[in-house]
């Protein structure tokens, strides 16, 4: 078939589409699922007893805010990786605000340190937080998957470690209203860890889920 | 609109000959064999909105738009590709210029009309060579280069009847025994041997229609036959 035959069978099969929403659009889209979900899961695991004192408490804050910074700006990404010819920028800004949060843990368990010495950074077995976020983050990252399909899947490795990313920074932002762990060395290895965990898994699985051959002539 | 997109597939040439509005002047700076008018009229939003406007209609289901944006996006894609990969063969280059269309076709819904086109169009085509490389890799990997085919007419291996079915009876029944719409499939494009446009004339069914039936026709054929053995 040569391309003139071919562009003329493109034509005829050419029927009206539903145009994508913009990504910034789609990423207020995914909150609005992903939050009332993150609402029922708080609830239903009862809120921590202290949470009215955390809700005033700097550190809680500084570290809450830039795990839902980190949430919105990979989904944002992510939705941006599925449409051709978007440039690379929302990537980086999820690099540097991921580092953002980091730095926020790493201050906490500096905190500890001088305030409570080696005591501060023990490390005991937390594992209830891995599947905590699972948990937290299931909706939210069944949501984003079925948004992202409906995108061109070019780099379905990048698309679902950011969506995994922004549905475990979820995740891990609802747990703590529920979970009473706000030792700085427990957040970062057990929490922080979970996440980097879950996006590697996603980012690993990202091919089977968002598969390329969607685009491809031979599917 | 000018009298180019009437003739959209003729050689961009001649639409630069038959031009005579904006469009034709654009199309103009897009042929220029000099090149330097190429990159400097993508980089003029006035040219960029005209395709983004056919995309737009596109989107909508307007296939004389659609029409005269692939005519205008195949030079465009081959040049890219052309200047990008400049060892490939011609017909290679065609190759990918088709990928990418079908590309683009099953992506349409993902171009945001206010954003540039040319980049969109263009990472699809990247994408696409990039497919085409890793393709081209498996394939020279499990290629071995002889000098000459060794001669095989007298071996007995070489002789055995692998290419034809044992019983043509046999065969001829599960034929018969397909549905209606798979049969005709099959006798028109495997025993016929039409190509999918002519069975397509022939039947009045579309060209995809018939892949699918004659898919699940040799499907079936597959399964029957080897219960059968």
């Amino acid at each position: 078939m040569d391309t003139k035959e071919l562009a003329d069978w493109i034509v005829k099969d050419a029927q009206p589409v539903r145009r994508l929403s913009k990504p910034w659009l789609r990423t207020l889209g995914w909150l609005a699922i992903a939050m009332p979900y993150l609402a029922m899961v708080i609830v239903m695991m009862a809120p921590r007893p202290d949470l009215a004192q955390k809700l005033v408490d700097t550190r809680f804050l500084v570290e809450q805010l830039a795990a839902l910074a980190v949430a919105i700006a990979a989904a944002f990404a992510a939705f941006t990786t599925v449409i051709p010819g978007w440039s690379r920028w929302p990537i980086l800004g999820v690099s540097l605000l991921v580092s953002g949060w980091l730095a926020s843990l790493g201050a906490g368990c500096a905190t500890d340190w001088f305030r409570l010495g080696a005591d501060g950074l023990s490390l005991r077995p937390d594992w209830i937080c891995f599947p905590a976020i699972v948990i937290s983050g299931a909706a939210p990252a069944l949501g984003i998957v079925v948004m992202l399909r409906r995108g061109a899947p070019l780099r379905p490795g990048m698309s679902l470690a950011l969506a995994g990313l922004a549905a475990a920074a979820l995740g891990n932002f609802g747990l703590r209203f529920f979970h009473p762990q706000d030792a700085g060395l427990m957040v970062l290895v057990w929490q922080f860890g979970s996440v980097v965990l879950l996006s590697a898994i996603a980012g690993s699985i990202g091919a089977i889920v968002l598969p390329t051959r969607r685009m491809s002539p031979l599917r | 609109m000018c009298a180019i997109l009437g003739t959209a597939w003729d050689e961009i040439g001649e639409w630069r000959n038959s031009g005579t509005d904006a469009d034709c002047a654009w199309l103009g700076k897009i042929a220029s064999p000099a090149g330097s008018g190429f990159v400097a009229a993508m980089k003029d939003a006035g040219q960029n909105e005209h395709l983004s406007a056919l995309m737009r209609a596109a989107q909508g289901g307007d296939q004389s738009a659609y029409s005269a944006l692939l005519a205008l996006v195949i030079p465009i894609l081959r040049r890219s590709i052309r200047r990008q990969r400049s060892y490939l063969q011609p017909q290679d280059v065609e190759d990918i210029v088709q990928d990418t269309l079908i590309s683009l076709h099953r992506v349409r819904a993902t171009y945001d009309p206010d954003r540039p086109f040319i980049p969109w169009l263009l990472a699809i085509a990247h994408h696409r060579m990039m497919d085409g490389a890793r393709r081209h890799v498996r394939r020279t990997a499990n290629e071995v280069t002889v000098e000459n085919l060794p001669e095989t007419f007298p071996g007995a291996e070489a002789n055995s009847e692998q290419e034809s079915y044992r019983d043509p009876e046999e065969l001829r029944q599960a034929i018969g025994r397909l549905p209606a719409g798979q049969r005709r499939a099959v006798e028109l494009l495997k025993l016929e041997e039409l190509s999918l446009k002519e069975a397509s004339a022939r039947t009045g069914l579309s060209i995809s229609a018939l892949k699918v039936a004659v898919h699940r026709g040799m499907k079936a054929l597959t399964v029957a036959l080897r219960k059968r053995s």
